[in-house]
């Protein structure tokens, strides 16, 4: 049963994984707290489901649609909306309550287009892979094979491309890192394809691990995505990594009866924040963040 | 269009105006003043409203006793929240508040014995019996109405939910001039230079989380009232992010901006629903929801982009950022 | 002796930004503490003013330990300091900026607000007379009505002497006081300095680098290198020394 919750938890996991990547980025570079995440992990759910459902797609073939249609979105969105305020120079507040403005636009989009119903991709729910001890759907199954391949992937970009180092350069110290010449406008771009990407590859998987979802999944999946990005230290892109895995695995293992009686599965998101409250009480900056200098 | 001219329809707008104001007053004690940013206060308004509701209907207390102790128990959790997190950095608070709304509303929606479920406050007393906490509220109403001579129940709510909120926003207003409140707006503009001076930053802004999570809980009281019997998803994060543009279209920071900002999107809210023309009559009543919030939605992106400070703020007191 | 800071360690990332250092600062003195960039002078800074909380060591204010207390605990045990940027509430008037420091004021707790009104009052006449008499002072008594936003940097680190006055202190830390100071108040605040030991028995610690200010109004001078107390002793003795001379010397080479 443990290690059936393990692998439970490494599969939501490496959701929360990829999804605050792309939260994580977007805060380190743009500063912005993009609370429209959730919805655009939504509505790249909702777009693979158009391509695997309506067009009859492959599932693989949606995903990528859906990873690229959200890519495109954000950027767009960084066109119209971002870049203006940031040339007004908008702050923190600012930009925060924008980002409220476009979720609840976005998510009244999907459900102008697709309406409140729960929607399942055509993928074979009875499926199953046992190994050991193990059980895993064919849902499970992708989502690990796909966020790993992506983890690595981003891991790898981050440290080895001169885009992604300038990228954590940035994210690390912005002002630093714009005197030594860097092309903003290209790191801001970047940034935005990647979150957009992550964003649609989050929601598919995270709509395949739940087989069925509605127009309001994403913000519910947010929260938690918010949690790892914290726990991993805000900025920190390896963080929100760290943070999505071990909020995925601290969740699943809760309920196991070993840790006297297990917590009510019911309970699963109170114990996700949970772990965050407890570990930024004993670590304030997060897992991998920077300490307060006066 | 017979309702737009319906005084009852628009007596309930204000009665909404009303109740945001209270919740939204809140919210400028705790950011316009004290610089916090609580996204959590739909929270402290579930915590209100389920006191008040859980203790007249299995303590059989009396609401003028269950009401106090509501908002009360709504200030305990302001502090309750905010010992273990108001050190951390504003914007981890802003996440953190968001988790703990969000646990309430979850274990409201779980704690079938306590709050009677998903299904809301008409299960309180268990399946199958339906529930009222709303007699003695009814008859309160019933006798101003007497008193003012007004028939119209929604009427009689506006005028008593419109004195609590100006009774308070007179006091709120007050408050923020005191030497308190001196102090408050000094920790929000410079805190290390604050306790500098002495003033110990931690204390006043878990007093100021408390008494802005006091205002959402006497929010959450008449909200149960109007309604007579409400529910987990009443209480969504959707209501804080709602507070959040009232505050900001008002104007942060001055406390009689926050009514304007109430009465304008009370009004902005209720009159999208009327949109009888193209393409809003292709629409069933469903989409029209959705159209609505979107331009709700819409509507906070051009204030952030265009007047960040508000219909009755100044550009250069601008306390948005 | 009034401030003493025995074997203070703070350390950031695995850098001994302080090591092993102490000091004594005598009541009624004016004291320096100098040393090149680099130092450790502001970490100490921030330990003794609680800003920071220093690894090991022990930092006492006449016999009582405070260097695990907060900041504000530390400027009630009448320890109170300024920062390198003058940090004036820019959205406050400037008589609000200097009442905002008064201690033991009813008016700034609630139940003070609710059950003791008429004390509220009496008490914030007597501050507010007080801060007009310390703005006085420091002639910015025209400007009291203006936000301290208006005032120039200069006006802004008076109007922080007039702030910290107010919180009657028994000793000020000033965190590089003369940085970025015209001629005109460089002399004016070296005046204030002077004024405020002999009249009212302040005690300072001065972290500066500027020696002509340090040679003229300070009476003893301790320098530190590399997180510690290099020597002490009275600015013509440190002035001479070659171990000083070396650390300058040894960080501009």
């Amino acid at each position: 049963m443990f290690l059936q919750l393990l692998v439970n938890g490494l599969v939501t996991g490496s959701v929360y994984a990829i999804a605050a990547v792309g939260v994580s980025l977007v805060y380190g570079i743009l500063r912005l707290v993009n609370f429209a995440y959730g919805d655009m992990m939504a509505l790249g759910a909702f777009i693979a489901y158009f391509a695997n459902v309506t067009l009859g797609l492959p599932m693989v073939v949606a995903a990528l649609v859906a990873m690229v249609g959200m890519a495109v979105i954000s950027v767009a969105l960084d066109v119209v909306l971002w870049r203006p305020l940031r040339m007004r120079r908008a702050g923190f507040m600012s930009l925060f309550l924008a980002s409220i403005g476009v979720a609840l636009v976005l998510r009244q989009a999907i459900l102008l287009v697709w309406g409140p119903q729960n929607r399942a991709y055509d993928v074979d729910p009875f499926k199953v892979y046992v190994v050991g001890s193990v059980r895993l759907s064919l849902a499970q199954v992708v989502t690990i094979v796909a966020a790993s391949t992506a983890i690595v992937a981003i891991g790898v970009f981050l440290a080895r491309s001169p885009s992604g180092r300038v990228m954590r350069a940035m994210a690390d110290d912005r002002v630093l890192a714009q005197i030594s010449g860097i092309d903003v406008n290209r790191v801001i771009l970047v940034t935005w394809i990647i979150s957009g990407l992550t964003a649609g590859l989050a929601g598919v998987l995270a709509a395949l691990v739940q087989s069925s979802f509605d127009a309001n999944f994403g913000f519910q999946l947010l929260l938690p995505v918010f949690a790892a990005v914290v726990l991993g230290g805000i900025g920190s892109a390896y963080g929100a990594l760290a943070g999505g895995l071990v909020l995925g695995v601290a969740t699943e293992l809760s309920t196991w009866e070993g840790f006297a009686g297990g917590v009510d599965p019911v309970y699963k998101p109170v114990v996700a924040f949970s772990v965050l409250i407890v570990a930024l009480l004993l670590r304030p900056q997060g897992l991998f963040g920077r300490a307060r200098v006066v | 269009m017979s309702v737009l001219s319906s005084g009852e329809f628009w007596a309930f707008v204000g009665v909404m105006a009303g109740i945001y104001t209270l919740f939204t007053l809140g919210l400028q004690v705790q950011f316009g003043l004290a610089g916090l940013l609580n996204f959590g206060q739909v929270g402290f308004m579930a915590i209100g409203a389920y006191t008040m509701a859980i203790l007249v209907v299995k303590q059989g207390w009396s609401m003028w006793l269950a009401t106090p102790l509501a908002v009360v128990a709504a200030a305990a959790a302001g502090v309750l929240v905010g010992l273990p997190t108001l050190r951390l950095r504003g914007d981890y608070f802003a996440i953190v508040t968001i988790a703990f709304s969000e646990i309430v509303r979850w274990v409201a929606t779980n704690e079938d014995g306590l709050t009677g479920g998903s299904q809301g406050t008409i299960n309180l007393s268990g399946e199958g019996v339906a529930t009222q906490y709303n007699g003695a509220w009814e008859r309160f109403q019933g006798w101003v109405g007497d008193q003012l001579h007004i028939a119209s129940k929604d009427v009689v709510m506006l005028i008593i939910v419109w004195t609590a909120a100006l009774v308070l926003l007179w006091l709120t207003a007050r408050l923020a001039r005191t030497p308190w409140g001196r102090v408050l707006r000094a920790i929000r503009e410079d805190e290390d230079a604050t306790a500098s001076l002495g003033k110990p930053v931690f204390r006043y802004r878990l007093q100021a989380l408390a008494l802005g999570a006091a205002f959402a809980g006497l929010a959450g009281c008449f909200y149960a009232w109007q309604f007579s019997f409400f529910g987990p998803d009443d209480f969504q994060p959707l209501i804080t992010f709602f507070g959040w543009m009232i505050l900001i279209l008002g104007g942060v920071g001055r406390v009689w901006a926050v009514p304007v900002g109430a009465a304008v999107f009370g009004f902005l809210f209720a009159a999208t629903r009327f949109f009888d023309f193209p393409p809003f009559s292709y629409l069933d009543s469903a989409d029209r929801a959705y159209v609505r919030l979107m331009v709700i939605g819409l509507v906070i992106v051009l204030l952030v982009v265009f007047r960040p400070q508000g219909i009755l703020g100044r550009r250069d007191e601008m306390v948005l950022e | 002796m009034l401030l003493e800071a025995r074997d203070v360690t703070k350390s950031f990332a695995g850098v001994r930004a302080v090591d092993d250092a102490s000091l004594v600062v005598e009541d009624r003195s004016i004291t320096a503490l100098i040393g090149p960039n680099g130092a450790g002078k502001s970490t100490l800074f921030n330990c003794i003013s609680g800003f920071l909380r220093p690894d090991g060591g022990r930092i006492e204010l006449a016999g009582q330990r405070i260097d695990r207390s907060p900041p504000h605990r530390i400027v009630r045990a009448g320890l109170a300091r300024t920062f390198q940027t003058a940090r004036a509430l820019t959205r406050m008037t400037v008589l609000d900026n200097v009442r905002l420091a008064a201690p033991a004021h009813p008016g700034e707790q609630l139940d003070g607000l609710v059950l003791r009104r008429g004390a509220v009052r009496r008490r914030e006449r007597e501050v507010t007379e007080q801060a007009l008499e310390l703005l006085r002072l420091v002639r910015l008594e025209e400007h009291a009505d203006a936000l301290s936003g208006t005032l120039s940097g200069g006006q802004r680190k008076l109007l922080d002497l007039a702030r910290i006055l107010m919180a009657s202190p028994r000793m000020i830390l000033l965190d590089e006081p003369m940085a970025g100071v015209n001629p005109a108040l460089r002399e004016e605040l070296l005046a204030h300095v002077l004024e405020l030991r002999a009249t009212r028995g302040i005690t300072f610690l001065i972290v500066e680098h500027d020696l002509g200010f340090v040679m003229q109004a300070s009476d003893r001078v301790v320098v530190m290198n590399e997180g510690r107390v290099l020597m002490e002793g009275t600015p013509d003795e440190v002035q001479g020394d070659e171990r000083v001379i070396d650390a300058y010397l040894g960080t501009h080479a």
